[in-house]
């Protein structure tokens, strides 16, 4: 799947040193200033831009994260024409090539291996599991191509300078979820852990004792369960037995709307913390019974930050849906990759990576509200999120 | 204590549900069909798309994914296994390709679910049957749990007494042991493969609908899960044998929960597994499989 972009040649800007560079950054940062995903002064590019610049996007169309990837997909697609409605690059052909891992490391590997190996290639948007993500930082870092990750949070997967992941890792911001339990005086809670994905791991283990010590509720239980496991039977009654203020579901997507299920019925009538992994329609299928799980997530369609409804209304313009964290993310990626090229005027690798760079240093507003980087990794301040019964609602501390 | 045995003989019988029709082709007719799972779930989706349309009652919903899952398997049977045994020069290339091709046949129906779902759980919440808990004191049990037991026990019965005492039971299990000499002895084997196949995947159909309505919802790749542990059942039970099927489901699902109550429960695939392997040490037919003869 390729799309293309046609992207104008800007001469102007050809002898323009950093100070113009920065000045045109704040100028062209659609969807960063103005809010929205358009915008901008419709440059940035120069004429040290191709006819084409070529940029891989390896993504999980198929496959048990399908659901992230095609979400991820109407993102970069949407980005896509708004850039070329922007003008941000002028009259040059961006050209996005679609790859499907189909959730395997081994695939994920092989297209990063092919787009480091042809130097028509500008840049990679990275795939969405971290397994793939692992793979794949090594060849880009050793290869010196710039990569950009939608998801893939785990430890590891940013090696060196040239790997930049836009989803926020989910404990930079699960500090949230700490000052709603403290409210909700929550002073034991139990933890479910899937034990194969290591940021559900990590957050399960470290992250949620951190938040118990620092906001005084006391982990009374913990329990594992494999990464394909179905039923949560046992793990319900244990955690019910237990009768803690709150249970942290630390599971897969499709694996949230059952724990729910069976935790309720097992007795257990205490808060239901979750992490983003529960959005996205997940809950769907729960209903009622999930009704009142919250979770802190990174972006909520809702969320009331100016560039974050710009672009929700334009993705229902678009594709007639709300959109979800991982279109938000992709859309985010491909901006700051398109404005990145603008900016260093230049498809040299190098270029664009110190362009990115730069960007990351002064952050930007998209999709995802206001968003910094630590290092080359994103940052937000994070949403709470509840599911009502029915749909997934933003809200604030006080609110409930 | 009550609770964790009443879960583990509800594990125990999800997996048995689950097994009995894979079990049933595989000790009789000899297909070792891994695409039992994709049916399985594309009988619980196919209820699923009706149901968003009209509300049914459970026994509407478990006779539509029996019939789901019997249509799809027969079409698998003429469609893809038939030719293979056919064109296979001997017996065994033709299980062995049986089990690649139901492998990649999985694929489809799988496929299809992920992009109509994007992987998004499913199950019938708009269906008129409610799961009901009730607190008997000692243990919380639900009406689909018992609906579960009742089920998978009843079932195993059934089958196992069909196998043993009616007609095309009988034949069915003379072409397990030799299909040749069934065939001269008037045994219409492919009219049987068919009813075999019927009957295999009207059960995944009936498991699949009993096991969303009990999960609360399942995602497209739950049968690929299930595979496996069906698969263990069945190589623990002893191919072929019934009463295999069900100590051996009940006996992995026991193990399970085991590990689960005792430990964190990271360990558990690891720990039901390895006691697996050293017990077929001991016993490689399984707890209930037949000796093999070979004539030379």
């Amino acid at each position: 799947m390729t799309s293309g972009v046609p992207i104008g040649r800007r001469r102007a800007l050809s002898g323009a040193g950093a100070l113009l560079l920065a000045v045109g950054l704040a100028a062209c940062g659609s969807p960063s200033s103005g809010g929205g995903g358009g915008g901008g002064d419709g440059g940035g590019g120069g004429e040290g831009l191709p006819d084409t610049i070529k940029i891989m996007n390896i993504r999980a169309l198929t496959g048990p994260v399908s659901f992230a990837g095609l979400a991820a997909q109407q993102g970069i697609d949407l980005a896509l024409a708004e850039i070329e409605e922007d003008g941000l690059l002028g009259d040059s052909t961006l050209e996005v090539d679609s790859r499907d891992s189909a959730a395997s490391a081994q695939e994920a590997a092989s297209f990063a291996s092919q787009a480091a190996a042809d130097t028509s290639f500008t840049a990679i948007i990275g795939p969405e599991a971290s397994a793939q993500a692992l793979a794949v930082s090594p060849i880009a870092q050793g290869q010196g191509i710039p990569v950009v990750y939608v998801q893939a949070g785990s430890e590891g997967v940013l090696t060196g300078d040239f790997t930049f992941r836009m989803t926020p890792p989910a404990e930079s911001y699960f500090e949230i979820v700490g000052d709603y339990l403290e409210q909700q005086g929550v002073a034991t809670a139990s933890v479910l852990i899937n034990t194969g994905n290591p940021t559900l791991v990590q957050l399960g283990e470290d992250t949620i004792p951190a938040l118990g010590e620092a906001h005084g509720f006391e982990i009374v239980s913990s329990s594992g369960v494999e990464t394909t496991a179905q039923d949560f039977t046992s793990q319900a009654s244990s955690i019910a037995g237990a009768a803690p203020d709150a249970a942290f579901l630390m599971v897969q997507g499709p694996q949230a709307p059952v724990a729910i299920t069976q935790l309720r019925q097992a007795g257990f009538d205490g808060e239901i913390i979750g992490m983003s992994a529960m959005g996205a329609g997940n809950l769907q299928s729960a209903g009622q019974t999930a009704e009142g799980a919250v979770w802190p997530a990174n972006f909520n369609a809702g969320q009331s930050d100016e560039s974050s409804q710009t672009f929700v209304e334009a993705f229902q313009a678009e594709y007639g849906e709300e959109p979800t964290n991982y279109s938000a993310e992709a859309y985010d990626a491909m901006w700051f990759l398109a404005r990145a090229i603008a900016e260093a005027d230049s498809a040299d690798r190098g270029a664009v990576q110190q362009a990115m760079a730069d960007l990351a240093a002064e952050g930007f507003d998209g999709a995802q509200g206001s968003v910094t980087f630590e290092g080359n990794d994103a940052r937000v301040s994070g949403v709470l999120v509840r599911w009502d019964g029915a749909a997934e609602v933003p809200f604030e501390l006080g609110e409930n | 204590m009550a609770q964790d045995v009443l879960n583990a003989l509800t594990l125990g019988s999800l997996y048995l549900l689950f097994a009995l029709g894979m079990s049933l082709a595989w000790g009789t007719i000899g297909i070792l069909n891994f695409a039992h799972g994709s049916i399985f779930m594309f009988a619980a989706f196919s209820a699923h798309l009706i149901v968003r349309e009209v509300s049914l009652p459970i026994p509407a919903m478990i006779l539509l994914g029996a019939l789901v899952g019997a249509a799809l398997s027969v079409l698998l049977q003429v469609l893809a296994f038939e030719p293979i045994q056919r064109r296979a020069k001997d017996h065994r290339k033709a299980e062995l390709q049986i089990l690649v091709g139901g492998i990649g046949i999985a694929i489809i129906p799988l496929a299809i679910a992920q992009r109509i779902t994007k992987s998004v759980p499913f199950g019938y919440s708009n269906g008129a049957f409610s799961v009901s808990t009730y607190d008997l004191g000692f243990v919380r049990v639900s009406n689909i749990q018992l609906l579960i037991l009742v089920t998978a026990l009843g079932l195993a019965g059934l089958i196992g007494w069909w196998l043993r005492a009616a007609r095309p039971g009988l034949a069915l299990r003379a072409i397990g042991v030799d299909s040749e000499v069934a065939t001269m002895m008037g045994v219409d084997r492919r009219r049987l493969a068919l009813l075999t196949m019927a009957v295999a995947g009207g059960l995944a159909g009936l498991a699949g609908v009993l096991l969303t309505y009990y999960l609360g919802s399942i995602a497209p790749e739950t049968g690929d899960a299930f595979l496996l542990k069906a698969f263990a059942a069945i190589i623990l039970g002893g191919v072929g044998s019934i009463l295999g099927v069900v100590v051996g489901a009940m006996v992995l699902a026991g193990i399970e929960t085991v590990v689960l109550v005792t430990t964190d429960g990271s360990w558990t695939p690891a720990i039901a597994f390895g006691l697996i392997f050293l017990m077929l040490l001991v016993r490689p037919n399984g707890l209930f499989g037949r000796q093999e003869v070979r004539r030379t």
